[in-house]
């Protein structure tokens, strides 16, 4: 079993020896004292699977919805931390993901909006909001 | 992009709270709670667009969604969840089956995603041709030759004005079509979320559906329009 795992262990052993693992350590302080675009992409890519989480395993449907809002969120994330990077490198078109997240967000209104009313009927006609009782199409 | 200092600090902290608020909302037992937990997920990430300078998006953020969405979802709850939250001891997610596999999906996710921005950033990093440092120069001259609020504690930046112009400029017809979006959004919720009463008065009912329903509650037949 060790066996498996030498190769690394053996790599470790020959930085730590050449005195490079100090000076990773130190590069990964570095990097934390300078967040960079990839650390705004690790966020969002965070928040997202905690949305596509939410809507696998959650009942409550209003909390289904919810998640969603945070799928799309960690998408505005993305398009805003692009829009910087390309801002700073000097990209005439650097704006285009700021405006994109314009329309998200209305799409995100507009989407809530419609689901809650659907959530509202079904609950007046169905009397329940856990969506393993939802099974009209099933059969 | 390279944040540094105070604003190295905002972003972890901020960064980290939207995550945690975002696993509480997930996790949380009561749709209140994780209404609440949603909302602060959203501020934090408001504040990650005011860190890469988005001004306007992190107000609009706040606005539409904390202002608009939220509160339309608190009140769906509260119309909603009473009875459900008075059998309480429910369980809130899916069958364990469902639970495990969704999780291993996730978790495969989460190791792809990782790996891919990793990868991929190594590759935008070698392409870059400015040195970070000398952007961060340039930046920090273009912060200083913004104009100074009133107060003179602050500066004022152009951020709305240009995403005003780049809407209007190259993303006109879209903006148009986003508020017939919006038009047809709320003439569908208002009419997903009326009642029967509300439909036999402004007949707008089926006129077989409505003799059924008559049959059972005889109210609706007062509020028919009578046909002469």
């Amino acid at each position: 079993m060790l066996n498996l795992f030498s190769p690394t262990f053996a790599l470790l052993l020959q930085e730590a020896e050449r005195g490079r693992v100090a000076p990773m350590a130190e590069q990964m302080k570095q990097a934390a004292a300078n967040p960079d675009l990839s650390k705004f992409l690790v966020i969002a890519a965070l928040l997202f699977i905690i949305g596509v989480a939410g809507v696998l395993t959650r009942r409550n449907i209003i909390v289904i919805f919810m998640s969603i809002e945070l799928i799309l969120n960690a998408a505005n994330l993305n398009f805003i931390a692009f829009s910087r990077y390309l801002q700073q490198t000097g990209n005439p078109n650097a704006l285009a993901g700021q405006i994109f997240t314009v329309f998200v967000i209305v799409v995100a209104a507009a989407e809530a909006a419609i689901g809650l009313g659907i959530v509202i009927a079904l609950y007046r006609n169905k009397e329940t909001i856990w969506v393993d009782e939802i099974d009209l199409l099933k059969w | 992009m390279t944040l540094s200092g105070y604003e190295a600090l905002f972003f972890w902290v901020f960064g980290l709270a939207a995550i945690f608020a975002g696993l509480l909302t997930v996790m949380a037992r009561n749709a209140v709670h994780s209404a609440l937990f949603l909302i602060s997920s959203l501020v934090s990430v408001a504040a990650l667009f005011v860190l890469s300078r988005a001004e306007f998006i992190a107000g609009v953020q706040i606005l539409v969604y904390v202002g608009g969405v939220m509160v339309l979802f608190l009140f769906v709850i509260m119309l909603v969840n009473v009875s459900a939250e008075e059998r309480g001891k429910d369980e809130i997610f899916n069958n364990q089956r469902q639970v495990t596999a969704s999780l291993i999906f996730c978790l495969l996710l989460v190791g792809g995603v990782l790996f891919s921005v990793n990868r991929g950033y190594q590759g935008l990093k070698a392409n870059e041709k400015a040195r970070p440092e000398a952007l961060a120069q340039e930046e920090l001259k273009a912060d200083q030759a913004h104009a100074t609020s009133a107060t003179r504690s602050s500066k004022i930046t152009s951020d709305s004005q240009d995403l005003g112009n780049g809407l209007y400029r190259y993303a006109s017809l879209p903006f148009e079509i986003a508020s017939i979006l919006l038009l047809v959004a709320i003439i569908g919720s208002v009419m997903l979320a009326r009642t029967l009463k509300q439909e036999a008065s402004a007949d707008d009912v089926d006129p077989d559906v409505l003799k059924e329903e008559i049959a059972r509650d005889p109210e609706l037949a007062k509020l028919e329009p009578q046909a002469d």
